[in-house]
């Protein structure tokens, strides 16, 4: 049908795609003008002072907890208003995404031009966001008084962890590490003691055996995230005395350390104490108290501590080690990262950073969100709250919180995904053989990452 | 003169009671095994194939605590999801902006596809077979092929998060109204439209006059093809309208799986309200639809 | 009463509209005017855009950069070269075999069943059997999710209460592609229930009374008249279903498995996906964008190719 149509009036058509396509081919190649030179640091610029009460000001807001269900939504939204309550002459423009889309969103808005001027951002996602959005270090901001002042109550060796190149890019907000939680009523019908949880590896797993002989799942360690974020393989790894990436930046994917740990894992699972399921379902199975042991972030307590209310009783204990050697795990959880183009809304966008890190934001985090409290002098007001004594474990290895590695390039995010998809999940999960698995994806990173 | 044996005919088909069947082997009995076999069959089917719909349905009645229940009738039923949903989450906002969407997707296609078909129908130019073939061929270019050049065209025009950045591009799958509505034209008798030609009427005048009012069903049908497939799209919306305030509730969906892994109970509420609208629209119209599907042609 | 004879061929509709008054460049100019905005839309959004992505497949660029580089034909070299497209490939051709009973043998028989029996009962299956095609894939895929959980969805719990292995259905690599592929098949059962009930309406019936009369058993007159008389609808919902059972598992994918695990449920649409919003690699999502098109026109092309061959005898 197609060959018999004529000649002449297809050709009319041919000249008009083509102009669309010029139009788009202009402007792919043309559209420098609005996006600064991605990923450079502005030399150490002027310290913007403060905004005069009289500049209104609005700017935008984005981030994964807003207008979520849950206590995300309604937690975001209580910082939200605390800080306009404040500082009248500021409006905050927030939205929503789904965690899945954030660097996508960010990417894509940055693309056409409007990135927002402040983003929540999860430290996974963070090296590359870095290269690829035009973040203002948000230590290079306020003048450094101002910065030592405010940060003075907050705990440095967080601080330090997140810095880059020595100086804080994005500023810690939403933290959580890895906890243990226990559902006691199981223990107890095992015939465990919940007042003594496991304290290494090992004797997880034994009481992990103990709590599936009596009828439910024994634990799950949640290396194999459905979000494909690897901070608790990190963890896995650092407890085990070894690294994901070297000191040098190479990956470090294949060394006898990080083998160790995942076999270690996939012990659990072969010998019975882990289900061989994805890492939503184990939460799921957990809240519904059919799971013995959840190793998991403690961005789930809020959650956790409601579903258990009425069910089951809800302990936590700490990350636990590797025989002798001491537990190291990282942070997840998200910074606030600064977008925003002009001076007028850098300093905007710091004010309200500033707000929801002082004592009253961190206030609302802690008890309304259900995140880690940074400053200690909140961590002493909120002492005899529920959360706080379930948080506990987790505090006292706030000081001890190795950083967060990421490996290099810009298909670092392709290497972790290759990681998680290919090595993480198919050997603790599925019994793939560890040490030929990593090597051959530690091929792939490497190729990824130089 | 016409032989009486004409007119019979033309009637016969139509008219003839059926046949008197011989009886099957097996007596009544049998019969009805067959007849309650073949219910079975149908039954499970339908459950089968509605199994997602009905399982969905009956969680989202639970209350938290007991949502992955195994007892199909939620007891005790609450409608606490549906609270959550509707008020600490803006459900209702993405249903009007869904809503909205949809139905102006639909009166463009309906006025571009009519205005198209009817010429298709009207005119022999040389250039109609081409113009078909590229109607046609646009049906079975995948959407996902497109989906840079038109994700860079809608930011670069500042038109994300708009109503017409929604709604304009999806007027590009007009494919299936044309060639529908086309069907529909062609099936109007000459005589009526020549008859119209003969009286003066211009081509506008015989399309708004004759053609349309007999157009009526199948616009209806097509329109209510194209509303339903509108309100069911995903991949545009994502990428056209990021912004919960602005999009519509199939993307809305996917802010209920939160970092920790996703809250059923409110979200099987959301995707409910998300799929009812449009079962309640199909069940009152299913024979339009049907018929739409069936006389186009597709044999 | 005579009735008006009215010239029924195209080109004699035309002359006669060419000689109305007004004719030459109006009359000439008319179809396009009717025709505009469906021309302009299916330009600017379907064609244009192709043609676009055509020379972005030759670029090395990210999106968010000032402009790409030329680097001509590696993108494709990389698509042949990694192994992620081909597996990819390899899948979509596999959700296809096993989508197609789901999209032949399953909804004819079904139709058959209707058919024989036309009635309000028939009819209210009918309305319900097509219902999967009006449901919001997103929706309905995280209601499958809730029931596919493997600790605590009903899928395993009643599984495993009838003694039937329990698994991880979309998280296992062995069954993740086939659950995957019986999700969708329900949307290819629904519709095609009536597309083929559509083919049988317009079959004559008297030749299966005749045949009843004759003593044919019901099976028989299934298997010898009815199907053969199917065998053109068959094609094109052949045809259909290889065209659109990748679409159609798309949301799925993205919805449940991204991909996963280890990029068994992976096809080629949602590899393009990925290329372009995960990795943000336009030129290699162009490119995989332009091979599938190439792809789907070459089958196309034979199937056209096909057709006119089966009608000359």
């Amino acid at each position: 049908m197609l060959g018999r149509m004529s000649h002449r009036r297809l050709w009319r058509l041919v000249p008009a795609m083509f102009a669309v396509a010029g139009v788009l081919a202009a402007a792919a190649c043309g559209d420098g003008s609005t996006t600064p030179s991605a990923g450079s640091t502005p030399a150490a610029a002027e310290a913007i002072p403060t905004l005069d009460a009289a500049t209104k000001v609005t700017i935008s807001f984005l981030s994964y907890n807003y207008g979520t269900p849950g206590l995300g939504g309604t937690g975001t939204q209580a910082l939200i208003d605390a800080f306009q309550k404040a500082h009248p002459n500021i409006t905050i423009k927030p939205q929503g995404v789904p965690v899945a889309d954030v660097l996508t969103k960010l990417r894509t808005d940055t693309a056409a031009g409007t990135p927002p001027d402040v983003a929540q951002i999860g430290w996974s996602k963070m090296a590359e966001a870095y290269t690829a959005l035009p973040i203002t270090p948000v230590q290079q901001i306020p003048p450094a008084t101002e910065w030592q002042q405010h940060t003075a109550g907050i705990s440095q060796n967080i601080l330090t962890a997140v810095a880059s190149g020595g100086v804080v890019k994005a500023m810690p907000y939403t933290m959580s590490i890895p906890i243990l939680y226990i559902n006691a009523d199981l223990f107890r019908k095992a015939g465990l003691d919940p007042a003594k949880p496991p304290t290494t590896m090992d004797e997880v797993k034994k009481d992990a055996l103990a709590i599936k002989g009596a009828g439910a799942e024994g634990v799950y360690i949640g290396v194999a995230d459905d979000s494909k974020s690897d901070f608790m393989t990190q963890s896995v790894v650092n407890s085990n005395g070894g690294s994901l990436v070297g000191k040098d930046g190479v990956a470090t994917v294949g060394s006898k350390p990080v083998v160790d740990a995942l076999t270690a894992m996939q012990d659990l699972t072969q010998s019975g104490a882990q289900p061989a399921v994805s890492s939503a379902s184990a939460v799921a199975a957990f809240q519904g108290g059919k799971l013995g042991m959840l190793l998991t972030s403690t961005a789930l307590m809020a959650a956790a501590q409601k579903s258990a209310a009425g069910k089951f009783e809800l302990q936590t204990a700490a990350f636990p080690t590797f025989g002798s050697k001491p537990a190291k795990p990282t942070y997840s959880g998200a910074g606030l990262a600064v977008l925003a183009k002009d001076d007028v809304h850098k300093r905007a966008a710091w004010e309200f950073i500033k707000f929801v890190t002082s004592e009253a934001g961190f206030e609302i985090i802690t008890s309304q969100i259900g995140y880690l409290p940074l400053r200690p002098a909140v961590t002493t007001k909120l002492a005899d709250t529920p959360i706080l004594k379930l948080l506990q474990p987790s505090l006292s290895q706030l000081d001890t919180v190795t950083p967060y590695t990421s490996f290099k390039g810009t298909q670092a995010n392709q290497a972790v995904v290759a990681l998680q998809d290919e090595a993480v999940a198919p050997i603790v999960l599925h019994g793939a053989n560890p040490g030929p698995t990593l090597t051959s994806v530690a091929d792939k990173i490497k190729k990824l990452t130089t | 003169m016409r032989s009486p044996d004409t007119v019979p005919a033309t009637t016969a088909t139509t008219a003839a009671p059926p046949p008197a069947r011989p009886a099957r082997p097996g007596g009544r009995a049998a019969r009805g095994a067959r007849a309650a076999g073949r219910h079975t069959v149908l039954v499970l089917t339908a459950v089968a194939l509605l199994f997602p719909l009905l399982w969905g349905l009956s969680g989202s009645f639970k209350p938290g605590a007991d949502v992955f229940g195994a007892n199909p009738v939620p007891v005790p039923a609450t409608l606490e999801n549906y609270r959550f949903a509707l008020e600490d989450f803006p459900i209702a906002r993405l249903m009007l902006n869904t809503f909205v969407t949809a139905i102006s997707v639909t009166a463009l296609q309906l006025a571009a596809g009519a205005l198209a078909a009817w010429s298709f129908v009207r005119f022999a130019h040389r250039g109609q077979r081409a113009v078909l073939g590229l109607v046609t061929v646009a049906l079975v270019v995948p959407p996902q092929a497109l989906i840079i050049p038109q994700f860079l065209m809608i930011s670069h025009l500042h038109l994300r998060n708009t109503l017409v950045g929604l709604v304009v591009p999806q007027l590009s799958t007009c494919a299936l109204a044309v060639l529908l509505l086309r069907e529909h034209i062609r099936s109007i008798p000459q005589t009526l439209l020549g008859a119209a030609t003969l009286d003066g009427a211009t081509h506008g005048e015989t399309l708004r006059l004759v053609v349309l009012p007999l157009l009526r069903p199948a616009l209806g049908a097509v329109g209510i093809i194209v509303f339903i497939t509108t309100w069911n799209e995903y991949l545009w919306p994502v990428l056209a309208a990021p912004s919960p305030e602005h999009t519509t509730i199939q993307t809305g969906l996917r802010l209920f799986a939160n970092q920790e892994g996703p809250d059923y109970g409110p979200l099987l509420a959301a995707a409910m309200l998300a799929t009812l609208p449009v079962v309640a629209v199909y069940l009152l119209a299913s024979r339009r639809i049907t018929d739409a599907f069936l006389q186009s042609g597709l044999r | 009463m005579t009735t008006l004879e009215v010239p029924t061929s195209p080109v004699s509709r035309g002359h006669a509209a060419r000689r109305a008054p007004g004719a030459g460049i109006r009359t000439r100019l008319t179809p396009w005017a009717y025709q505009a905005p469906v021309l302009l839309s299916l330009g600017i959004w379907v064609y244009g855009p192709l043609v676009f992505t055509v020379v972005l497949s030759l670029l090395d660029w990210n999106l968010t950069s000032p402009s790409g580089s030329f680097v001509g034909l590696d993108n494709y070299r990389r698509l042949v070269d990694e192994p992620e497209f081909p597996a990819a490939l390899g899948r979509t051709v596999l959700y296809v075999l096993a989508l197609l009973p789901f999209a032949t043998i399953v909804p004819m028989a079904l139709a058959i069943m209707l058919w024989k029996r036309p009635g309000r009962v028939s009819d209210v299956y009918r309305s319900l059997l097509f219902l999967p095609v009006v449901l919001a894939p997103v929706a309905t895929a995280l209601t499958w999710r809730f029931i596919l959980d493997p600790l605590s969805g009903i899928a395993n719990v009643v599984l495993g209460d009838l003694g039937l292995p329990q698994r991880d259905w979309l998280g296992d690599t062995s069954t993740a592609l086939w659950t995957m592929s019986l999700i969708t098949a329900a949307r290819f059962v629904a519709l095609n229930i009536l597309l083929y009930g559509a083919a049988l309406a317009a079959l004559d019936r008297r030749a299966f009374d005749a045949a009843r009369v004759d003593g044919a058993t019901e099976w028989e007159i299934t298997r010898h008249l009815v199907v053969p008389q199917l065998g053109g609808t068959t094609v094109l919902l052949c045809f259909l279903c290889l065209v659109y059972s990748g679409q159609w598992t798309f949301t799925n994918i993205s919805v449940l498995t991204q991909g996963g695990p280890v990029g068994t449920t992976d096809n080629v649409y949602y590899r393009l996906y990925t290329y372009a919003f995960t990795f943000f690699d336009a030129g290699t999502a162009a490119a995989a964008a332009v091979t599938i098109v190439v792809l789907l026109a070459a089958l196309f092309g034979a199937s056209s190719l096909l057709r006119r061959h089966r009608a000359q005898p």
